[in-house]
């Protein structure tokens, strides 16, 4: 999520995603960039997806050289289903960074609505954050969350481990005996050792 | 934050206990305390108080709150508001859970008081979750805090001012994109660096 942070790692992945984009200009000798064109030459109104860095940077130019689309999780049939239920979306296939690619694709929305389907996810998918948190069934509470979602469940769990731990140490007879249990059996083992 | 060093700063609670030693008095950082008479109760820290008792030096005196009663009308109340209620003090749960847990024979009815206690931080969790999950719904930019206690509000922390750190950024960042076409006017206070 940190947008200008240059040596962020995941800052990198995220302008690595690929954007889909629709060449306005013809380029000679940029054919290789579309997988399918035999031709050396890169024709005007080509559809390709190119990663965001390279994407920006033609956009940015006077005159642009690209326009950029949106990905298709921020088209509006997947703003539709993110706004009625954003819970039931899988991010970590359709979206593994959606907010952070988010925050880059939302100025190439002419509509800007992407701004509000981010805010209105982070704010219903933040409930799955939570749950995943105290969740004993980790591997399936945590499978439909993004990366950063995963980073911030991550934190979140160690400091409900340090809690309960707290809340369980001292008046818990449970520590105690697993402690004479371990103790007895290092003993067991020194003996078989020796 | 680590519970165990909240567990530390709880500890400087004063509380009393009944010695079974006569000592002259005790010059600590924390302030001075006693002389130490036997038999006649006293105010110490929290940390000294179960230093003693587990040297088997002293009795717990029960502090006012650990009554069965005055728990039970907590409890009731904390069930039936919405928000949350006082708790006796800052530390209740680090200081029953020391005393609980060193000197239960000392404090009448040790067991229920503990199963209420417990109770009522049960509540208060799970109402602290549903709140900050209603709270991120709501769109609130701030959430009160009135009546937490320091560990309530630890055992958040990382976790909900970051994803409001991280709403606010997501705010900043797709506004900055839609303004900066719009009002360039605002900020040529801060200089023009701003405006592409």
């Amino acid at each position: 999520m940190s947008s200008s942070n240059y040596l962020s790692i995941s800052d990198i992945l995220v302008t690595n995603e690929k954007v889909p984009c629709k060449f306005l200009l013809d380029l000679p000798k940029m054919g290789f960039l579309d997988p399918s064109a035999a031709e050396n030459d890169l024709k005007a109104g080509t559809n390709i997806e190119i990663p965001l860095w390279l994407a920006e940077s033609l956009y940015t130019r006077r005159p642009p050289l690209v326009s950029v689309d949106l990905p298709k999780i921020y088209k509006e049939t997947y703003r539709e289903i993110l706004n009625a239920d954003a819970c039931t979306v899988d991010m970590h296939k359709l979206g593994q960074h959606f907010y952070e690619l988010g925050c880059y694709i939302a100025k190439h929305d002419i509509k800007s609505e992407v701004s509000a389907t981010l805010l209105n996810t982070y704010r219903q998918r933040f409930k799955m954050i939570l749950s995943a948190t105290v969740s004993t069934d980790s591997i399936n509470s945590v499978q439909p969350l993004s990366a950063s979602e995963r980073e911030r469940t991550k934190s979140a769990v160690v400091t409900e481990r340090a809690l309960s731990s707290w809340l369980k140490i001292g008046d818990c007879p449970l520590t105690t005996a697993s402690m004479i249990a371990n103790h007895r059996k290092r003993k067991r083992a020194e003996m078989e050792l020796s | 934050m680590d519970p165990f060093e909240i567990e530390f700063i709880g500890e400087n609670r004063i509380v009393s206990i009944i010695p079974n030693f006569s000592h002259d008095k005790i010059f600590l950082i924390c302030g001075e305390f006693g002389p130490f008479r036997a038999g006649l109760p006293m105010n110490v820290p929290l940390w000294l108080a179960v230093m003693l008792k587990q040297k088997q030096k002293c009795r717990m005196v029960p502090p006012d709150w650990m009554d069965i009663e005055a728990l039970e009308t907590i409890k009731e109340e904390e069930k039936i508001s919405r928000f949350f209620t006082k708790m006796p003090h800052e530390h209740y749960m680090i200081e029953a859970k020391l005393i609980l847990g060193v000197a239960a024979e000392d404090i009448p009815r040790a067991a229920e008081i503990k199963t209420i206690i417990k109770d009522i931080w049960d509540i208060r969790m799970s109402k602290l979750r549903t709140s900050m999950d209603a709270l991120m719904k709501s769109g609130g930019s701030y959430g009160r805090l009135d009546h937490l206690t320091m560990m309530e509000i630890n055992s958040v922390k990382p976790l909900l001012p970051q994803a409001m750190d991280e709403l606010h950024r997501i705010k900043m960042m797709t506004r900055q994109t839609s303004s900066s076409t719009l009002n360039s006017s605002t900020f040529s206070q801060s200089g023009s660096s701003q405006n592409k």
